[in-house]
């Protein structure tokens, strides 16, 4: 199924969704942001005389107990606590009756002295005053000692803080928009392919079967609305044919056994054979239906799929750091890590066990088995009280993502033939970004309202519910048994294929440092390092999301430049030393900023390379690919580096406690940027075309 | 049928023991209450947690006066009653009167009657137990020091302290151990301890030297006094803390009365009146619930009391930080002229 022939219909109907959506739900966000801000103000005044009230009850028993007031100890630590506390505080005082500053955490002392001292004076008896200075407002309250006012709590609060607040708010709202329009488009996408544009398709198939004269299959079409009607109509046509057909054969049948005359049975029988070789028709008596296999089918289950799986991107980690660690065999960091690398080994085991199982039972049954422990791995992980726990279950959800993946790619690739796989496999890559993009963007925003586990729980219940949908599915559209696995080569001596050093090299210095970088740096590191900065989770997942953006739009181009320009090699050394780069720029500079660069570059790296690798095995496996099967050989490449998955967070653990969190970023740059900068070397000697003069001489 | 039996009814159902407990008519319990020092706040926690609890008792009281030759005749005259329990205050009566658990005497000491003790500073170090988790014989018990490394901590967040003194009574073991656990302390703290032991003249501690010791740590330059929970040194706390003050040196105690009753700046203790209804909940448990004593843990309250002594502070003024005073009891005296 192209995705292009439907496309103008498509593009309209998104276009369409956005003017249904964006337009009240922009208008509703826009009103509560502006009820949001009215009330904003005066509970920021409530909550810094609240605070000011509390210091001074405290600052007051201090005072009463005979300390002078500029003589109070450990006043700086006391105001850290609270500021750390009250976010939307931004600096707390204590002034003298003369408004000369005595202690001042915060702000600079400079900025204040002057307003202080001139409103030392009419300070005395009120029982507080607001002063406006510069961007802050300035809430002062009077502390009483024994013999009248000895000083004044200042509790200052930042103006700019609301409207931070506020564009945090519209950021996330902004988030959820953009994530409900794609989630919105995926299932126009469904409903057009699933309902129109697909059985369009298939009518479109059987006439231009009849074209050709072949009349012995109907389109498989059931459905209720006007092209369920159609089709019916549609059918009572073909039905007619046929009939008409058989009638025709009929008559000439009898005309050949019952005529006298011979010259004239033979005519008939040449009409007969001249019709038979012009017009096909079904041997059994009625045509049967035609159906077929789309790869779009199952698109929006994996979409969903991918979508709840994605949910604990941007938190995992920080789920991992709040669980207490009972084992105290492995360092803290590498606890963290735990999860992270075991979920990558669930996924390189499910997908090991998947690719054989699925040959064997079908896409469909390997899609359901998947669903068990992905919906059970979800649940349990939201309900694990360790990390050992939360590693086992994150583990038995890996092996249900490898299993309901491998399933779905084995759908798509027998739904294809040559000449559109790549379009198919185009639009699996397609959903499974789109999802990771959504995916990642919501989990923070929910994470931050619901919490860490109910978010798991959620994810269950969308597994659950892309497993109901692929089982409606592939109900309706029944599927004929798979076809026995094409006889692809021998896998056995799969081994030697490492003496084929261009294959090695690729593997060890192209594939595995990839996906170091993706868990080791982008799961692990980068979101506890910006929890550790104080970025809040939505934050962190907006972050993110750069990511599968970043790669969903280098990937789309990088595909064709590949094609047109053939230089595979190339991508792949100039999209391992971006990744490497991008991740030392993180650390060399201080701030979001930097880290934000890093994944932007890691994003497009990925979106360079990734799919170059893997087209490039034929080219440099061409022999190896002859003997075992192209197929072995991929699956191979792909299982090999998920070795980097899993040593990817381990790694950065035991970087993180040697040189701290900058460090690590640093160091699985460095390691990063070093296997990218040998691959590139070697590569130059990789020389072009598949006819490689060492492997035709292995032969 | 009065609340007890009720009680002992509900155990003995919980339990399902013998009805024995449910008979109508209970005696009270009897308990020997063996003190050292008289009756003070833990003797009186012990005896008002049996009356907030509804638990008849019947308290049989004895007082050593700090006398140690009366602890055998106490040994034979609780065995001689057959009292149900036996409650011993302090290092010297329990190791007198309970032994130690490598050392135990049926003769001179009491075994088939379960005990429980209380202001016991060190009771593994004492050997009163092999360890903390279990007794491992016939008695519980409470500890009631707070562990060194929180007192240190407690009181480097009152001030940084670099050199601390510490006057102790030589012939008191618990001092010595807090000596040695302060010395480690003091290398991991960056802080150097320096100890002044009284003098001891006929194996009596002088109290008259207690006052130039203190001197004499100020002249070494020490910035703070650490005050151990020593039984001498309780006893002349005016002497001790009084000097002290004269030098301007704050002081900390281990122990409460120093600062409720005394002139040291703060303390960080576990409160003695906590101290008696904890081990008086450890009563009973062996004597309504039947728990073997060996079972019980011996352990401290779960709230530390900081107690800062105001009008120690305001002579100093080495004023307590904001954070410290906001979790502190204030001792202060309402009399006291303020600035």
């Amino acid at each position: 199924m192209r995705l292009d022939s439907s496309r103008s219909l498509l593009i309209r109907l998104l276009m369409l969704a956005v003017l249904v959506l964006v337009p009240p739900m922009g208008l509703a966000s826009f009103m509560a942001l502006d009820r949001f801000e009215q009330g904003m103000n005066p509970e920021l005044d409530r909550k810094a005389a609240a605070v000011g009230r509390d210091l001074v009850v405290q600052v007051e028993r201090a005072v009463a107990y005979g300390i002078p007031v500029e003589k109070l100890v450990g006043v700086d630590e006391f105001f850290a606590q609270v500021l750390s506390g009250n976010p939307e505080i931004r600096y707390l005082g204590i002034t003298g009756t003369d408004g000369t500053i005595l202690f001042l955490r915060g702000a600079l002392g400079g900025q204040l002295a002057d307003h202080y001292r001139e409103q030392a004076g009419s300070l005395s008896d009120k029982d507080g005053a607001t002063l406006q200075i510069g961007d802050f407002v300035d809430l002062a309250l009077p502390v009483k000692g024994r013999s009248g006012l000895v000083g004044s709590v200042h509790v200052g609060f930042d103006q700019g803080y609301i409207s931070s607040r506020l564009f945090s708010i519209f950021y996330d709202i902004a988030v959820v928009l953009g994530a409900s329009l794609i989630v919105a488009f995926e299932i126009l996408l469904f409903v057009v392919v699933f309902n129109v544009s697909g059985p369009m398709k298939l009518v479109a198939e059987v006439i231009g079967q009849g074209r050709k004269g072949d009349f012995s299959h109907m389109p498989g079409i059931r459905a209720d609305d006007e092209v369920g009607h159609f089709a019916r109509v549609f059918n009572a046509s073909m039905r007619k044919v046929d009939s008409a057909y058989r009638g025709l054969m009929a008559y000439i049948d009898e005309v050949r056994t019952g005529h006298f005359d011979r010259g004239a049975a033979e005519r008939a029988g040449d009409i007969a054979d001249r019709v038979k070789f012009l017009f096909r028709f079904d041997a059994s008596g009625a045509p049967g239906f035609l159906r077929e296999k789309l790869s779009s089918d199952v698109r929006l289950p994996l979409f969903l799929f991918v979508f709840a799986e994605e949910i604990s991107r941007s938190f995992l980690p920080l789920f991992a750091q709040s669980l207490p660690r009972r084992m105290t065999l492995l360092t803290p960091e590498l606890m963290i890590a735990l999860p992270i690398a075991v979920f990558m080994a669930g996924i390189a085991l499910g997908s090991l066990w998947g690719g054989a199982v699925t040959e064997r039972l079908g896409s469909r049954r390997v899609f359901q088995i998947g669903l068990v422990p992905a919906v059970l791995g979800c649940l349990m992980s939201g309900l694990s009280q360790s990390v050992i726990e939360l590693s086992l279950w994150r583990g038995i959800t890996g092996l249900g993502y490898a299993l309901v993946t491998v399933a779905c790619q084995g759908y798509i690739s027998k739904a294809t033939n040559d000449g559109n796989r790549a379009t198919g496999l185009g639009s699996y890559v397609g959903a499974v970004l789109s999802a990771a993009l959504c995916g990642t963007a919501i989990g923070g925003v929910m994470a931050d309202r619901i919490g860490f586990a109910p978010s798991f729980f959620v994810s269950a219940g969308l597994v659950v519910v892309s497993g109901l949908l692929l089982g409606y599915l592939l109900e309706k559209v029944p599927t004929s048994p798979d076809l026995p696995p094409a006889a692809e080569g021998d896998p056995k001596g799969l081994s030697r294929i490492f003496l084929n050093w261009r294959f090695t090299v690729l593997v060890l210095f192209a594939a595995i440092p990839a996906k170091i970088a993706l868990t080791g740096y982008f799961f692990f590191l980068v979101p506890l390092v910006l929890w550790g900065t104080e970025h809040t989770l939505p934050e962190i997942a907006r972050i993110m999301v750069l990511y599968p953006l970043v790669m969903l739009v280098v990937s789309y181009y990088a595909t064709r430049f590949a094609d047109q320009w053939g230089w595979r090699v190339g991508q792949i050394a100039v999209g391992g030393i971006l990744g490497g780069v991008g991740i030392l720029l993180a650390a060399l500079f201080d701030g979001t900023w930097p880290l934000m660069l890093g994944i932007v570059f890691l994003g497009a790296a990925h979106g360079m390379s990734a799919s170059p690798q893997l087209a490039l095995i034929p080219d440099i496996c061409w022999v190896e690919c002859q003997h075992y099967g192209r197929t072995q050989v991929l699956a191979l490449l792909r299982t090999l580096e998920r070795i980097g998955s899993v040593v990817g967070p381990l790694l950065a653990a035991v970087f993180w406690p040697l040189w701290g969190a900058e460090g690590a970023i640093v160091a699985i740059g460095s390691v990063v940027l070093g296997m990218a900068a040998v691959f590139a070397m070697l590569a130059g000697r990789y020389g072009d075309g598949p006819h490689l003069e060492s492997e035709e001489g292995a032969q | 049928m009065n609340r007890r039996g009720f009680l002992g009814l509900a155990s003995a159902l919980a339990l399902w023991t013998l009805p024995a407990a449910a008979d109508p008519v209970q005696k009270p319990f009897r308990i020997y209450m063996a003190l050292w020092r008289g009756w003070e706040d833990a003797a009186q926690g012990f005896k008002d947690y049996f009356t907030n609890q509804n638990i008849p008792v019947e308290l049989i009281i004895r007082d050593a006066g700090q006398d140690r030759s009366k602890l055998p005749e106490f040994v034979a005259e609780a065995k001689q009653l057959g009292v149900d329990l036996v409650f011993t205050w302090g290092t010297t009566v329990t190791v007198d009167m309970l032994g130690t658990y490598d050392k135990v005497d049926p003769a001179k000491h009491i075994t088939d009657i379960p005990a429980v003790f209380a202001i016991v500073s060190q009771p593994d170090g004492a050997k009163v137990v092999p360890d903390l988790s279990s007794s491992r014989r016939n008695i519980a018990g409470t500890s009631y020091l707070v562990p060194m490394e929180t007192q240190v901590n407690l009181l480097q967040s009152y001030r940084p302290v670099r050199r601390l003194g510490m006057v102790y009574n030589p012939l008191e073991k618990n001092s010595l151990v807090a000596a040695d656990e302060l010395r480690a302390l003091g290398r991991r703290d960056g802080f150097e301890l320096v100890v002044a032991p009284v003098d001891v003249v006929d194996g009596k501690p002088v109290v008259a030297s207690i006052a130039p010791k203190v001197a004499g740590l100020k002249q070494a330059g020490v910035d703070f006094l650490y005050i151990p929970p020593d039984t001498f040194l309780n006893v002349n706390r005016d002497i001790l803390t009084g000097a002290a003050l004269a030098e301007k040196i704050p002081s900390f105690a281990a122990a409460e009365n120093p600062v409720l009753f005394s002139k040291a700046m703060f303390g960080g203790v576990y409160r003695y009146y906590t101290v008696g209804q904890l081990t008086a909940y450890k009563a009973e448990q062996i004597l309504v619930h039947r728990k073997a004593p060996a079972d019980l843990p011996i352990e401290p309250p779960k709230r530390l009391s900081i107690i800062i002594n105001m009008p120690v502070v305001r002579a100093l003024e080495i004023y307590p930080p904001m954070g410290l005073l906001g979790l502190a009891e204030v001792v202060d005296t309402p009399e006291e002229p303020r600035q």
